[in-house]
């Protein structure tokens, strides 16, 4: 069936008339599913229409039509054109529309970021892939499929901070597991590069500790990740899983990563000379697994954790005697650490230079300024919608088929005031 | 390219917003695909975030430019060496680094802005982290002459010890707001209501 002259212009009458409200919209997304065959068959000869179309209002019939004319494979000089109009499209499409066909965006948004990676251009899909994000996003809750790819565009361009303003919105809803994994191992490593290690080790202990029926290349590489990001953070690490994480993770994981549990053993010993010891054994391997700058990292923290330990033992100390502890070269050199982790608030203490000596002090805050306060707040108001979020799943789950069905199966088991009234055979 | 927001930012003196426009104007090229590289400005880029105290993104932002325009703009390498010098920490050095080289007029002001705010931040670490400190020291790190470094402190309330050239440091007293208002009350009811249901 061809697409005569008539057809073209009923297509494009439809997508003038039917896009005022949402009912039209509707009718007219049913009516261009109706159409999706014919619109495939003639992609080639679709371009022309476009012109007729204004992306902002006639956003829902612009999108079809956009994502059948590139759907075709394209040579290399036309794939800059495309990512220009899907970019530009992106830009001024309405959202309200192109939510009723997500699957049709994030097609078009998939292939601007195929022929991005293509062009060996990456920044480019940046701010078009962040503004996606949030058109199609129902919610700042929700986990779209582009939000791996945002990252890992973020990633490869180098534009960590733009990444690091998605990783602080808190995801309730998620799509794909898939994303999930790939989501959160990325945004660990932006966090990494943005010195954040806290919240690096919060969303590797996701990927690690998520429902996994058997472990993936993702979970052993966030592993790895994850045990190096501890190190430096906490200045240890704990080989026990959580309860919580899948027997698949609990079983295989560490077989992957046994240079790295090497590395713990050595790190848990206080002697740097130990731990580049243990560095300069395995260094192919950290190499290969491109962890050589996170290596070197948690290296650099154990003087840190050495001196932070010294804290707990002695009011003051003298710099020579810190040097000699923490195996470092002269007092001059123990000076200039303690005085960066005076800067960066790892430590509280004042040098004395006159008798070369370092007092440590106790922490100063009393938790009763303002400003403390406007922290515990936050806080306290981020747990409160938390837990409304959980009582609202616990409500939703009590009501699911299959896990009354379950209960009720093994419902002796239970006390009797909480399930008696779930029938011992619960069929749906 | 329109860099309007950024020549307005910087005649009004908003220095801390310069980074945040040349982020937005750069992403606005490059999914343009407009070829920027050659005609960017990297060296006020790169103070733009020195300014505001984000080394990690003058980094990342040193790792994308390229080498033809490294090595034919010497005030990008030179802005990139303060960087560099901060981000290892070498305090005393920055100075240096500031002083050596002759800024452009687009740079001079936000560089002058800097030197000053990095002079008291220098200070003000000092005055946290020594009880005593030698004179010598203290001008490395403020980037002064001894005599102007004494000067400067002694204003400051610190004293000096000549014959050991040693200066003993006066803690600054820590002001702390503590005052509240009814609306904790209003958020000290909701928790009740929260923690009852």
């Amino acid at each position: 069936m061809n697409l005569s002259m008539s057809s073209v212009e009923s297509l494009v009458a439809q997508i003038h008339g039917l896009s005022s409200n949402i009912g039209e919209l509707t009718q007219l997304r049913n009516y261009l599913k109706q159409c999706d065959d014919l619109l495939r068959t003639e992609s080639t000869r679709l371009a022309p229409l476009l012109t007729e179309l204004d992306p902002s209002v006639h956003s829902l019939g612009y999108l079809y039509i956009l994502e059948a004319c590139t759907s075709a494979p394209i040579s290399k000089d036309q794939a800059n054109k495309l990512v220009l109009s899907v970019a530009r499209f992106i830009n001024v499409c309405a959202a309200e529309q192109i939510r009723l066909a997500p699957e049709k965006f994030i097609s078009i948004c998939k292939r601007l970021m195929l022929q991005v990676m293509l062009l060996e251009d990456p920044m480019r899909g940046v701010a078009p892939l962040l503004t996606s994000i949030r058109k199609l996003q129902s919610s700042t809750e929700q986990l779209t499929t582009l939000h791996p790819d945002f990252m890992l565009l973020c990633l490869l361009s180098k534009c960590y901070k733009i990444g690091l303003s998605v990783l602080e919105d808190d995801i309730f809803e998620v799509d794909l597991p898939r994303d999930l994994f790939l989501y959160c191992y990325y945004g660990g490593m932006i966090c990494i590069g943005q010195k954040q290690f806290r919240k690096a080790l919060e969303l590797l202990h996701n990927v690690v500790t998520a429902p996994m029926p058997i472990i993936s290349a993702i979970a052993v590489e966030a592993y790895k990740k994850y045990i190096l990001v501890s190190l430096i953070h906490l200045g240890q690490f704990a080989t026990s899983f959580p309860k919580y994480t899948s027997s698949a993770a609990q079983r295989n994981l560490k077989n992957f990563s046994q240079s790295y549990l090497e590395l713990v053993n050595s790190y848990s010993t206080g002697k740097v000379s130990e731990v580049e010891k243990c560095v300069e054994i395995y260094k192919d391997t950290f190499g290969s697994d491109n962890n050589l700058g996170l290596v070197k990292q948690v290296v650099s923290s154990m003087y840190k954790r050495n001196i932070q330990r010294l804290t707990q033992t002695y009011l003051t100390l003298s710099l020579q005697d810190i040097a000699n502890t923490v195996q470092l070269n002269s007092p001059k050199e123990a000076e200039m650490h303690v005085l960066q982790m005076i800067q960066e608030g790892d430590i509280y203490a004042t040098i004395n230079q006159k008798d070369g000596m370092v007092r440590f002090l106790e922490d100063p805050e009393q938790y009763k300024t303002c400003e403390m306060i406007e922290r515990l707040d936050f806080s306290i108001q981020r747990i409160m919608r938390l837990s409304k979020k959980l009582t609202t799943m616990n409500e939703v789950m009590s009501c699911d088929p299959s896990y009354l069905g379950k209960v009720g199966k093994e419902r002796q088991r239970f006390d009797y005031d909480d399930f008696y009234t779930v029938p011992s055979k619960f069929t749906i | 390219m329109d860099f309007s927001a950024l020549n307005e930012a910087l005649a009004f003196k908003s220095y801390d917003k310069v980074a945040g426009i040349c982020d937005t104007l750069m992403f606005l090229a490059a999914s343009e695909g407009v070829s920027y590289q050659q005609d960017w400005p990297y060296a006020i880029h790169l103070i733009g975030h020195i300014y505001v105290n984000d080394i990690n993104s003058a980094r990342f932002l040193w790792k994308k430019i390229p080498l033809a325009v490294k090595e034919s703009q010497p005030e990008v390498s030179a802005a990139w060496k303060i960087g560099q010098r901060l981000w290892i920490k070498d305090y005393a050095s920055v100075h240096e680094a500031i002083r050596e080289f002759i800024w452009s007029p687009q740079c001079q002001g936000i560089m002058a802005a800097f030197s000053e705010m990095y002079t008291k931040r220098m200070f003000e670490l000092l005055q946290s982290a020594y009880s005593t400190i030698s004179i010598q020291d203290t001008a490395l790190f403020l980037g002064m002459s001894e005599e102007d470094a004494t000067n400067y402190v002694l204003q400051h309330g610190w004293t000096v010890d000549p014959a050991s050239r040693m200066l003993t440091v006066k803690k600054q007293a820590v002001v702390t707001k503590q005052k509240l208002d009814h609306s904790k009350l209003q958020r000290l009811t909701e928790y009740v209501f929260h923690l009852e249901h």
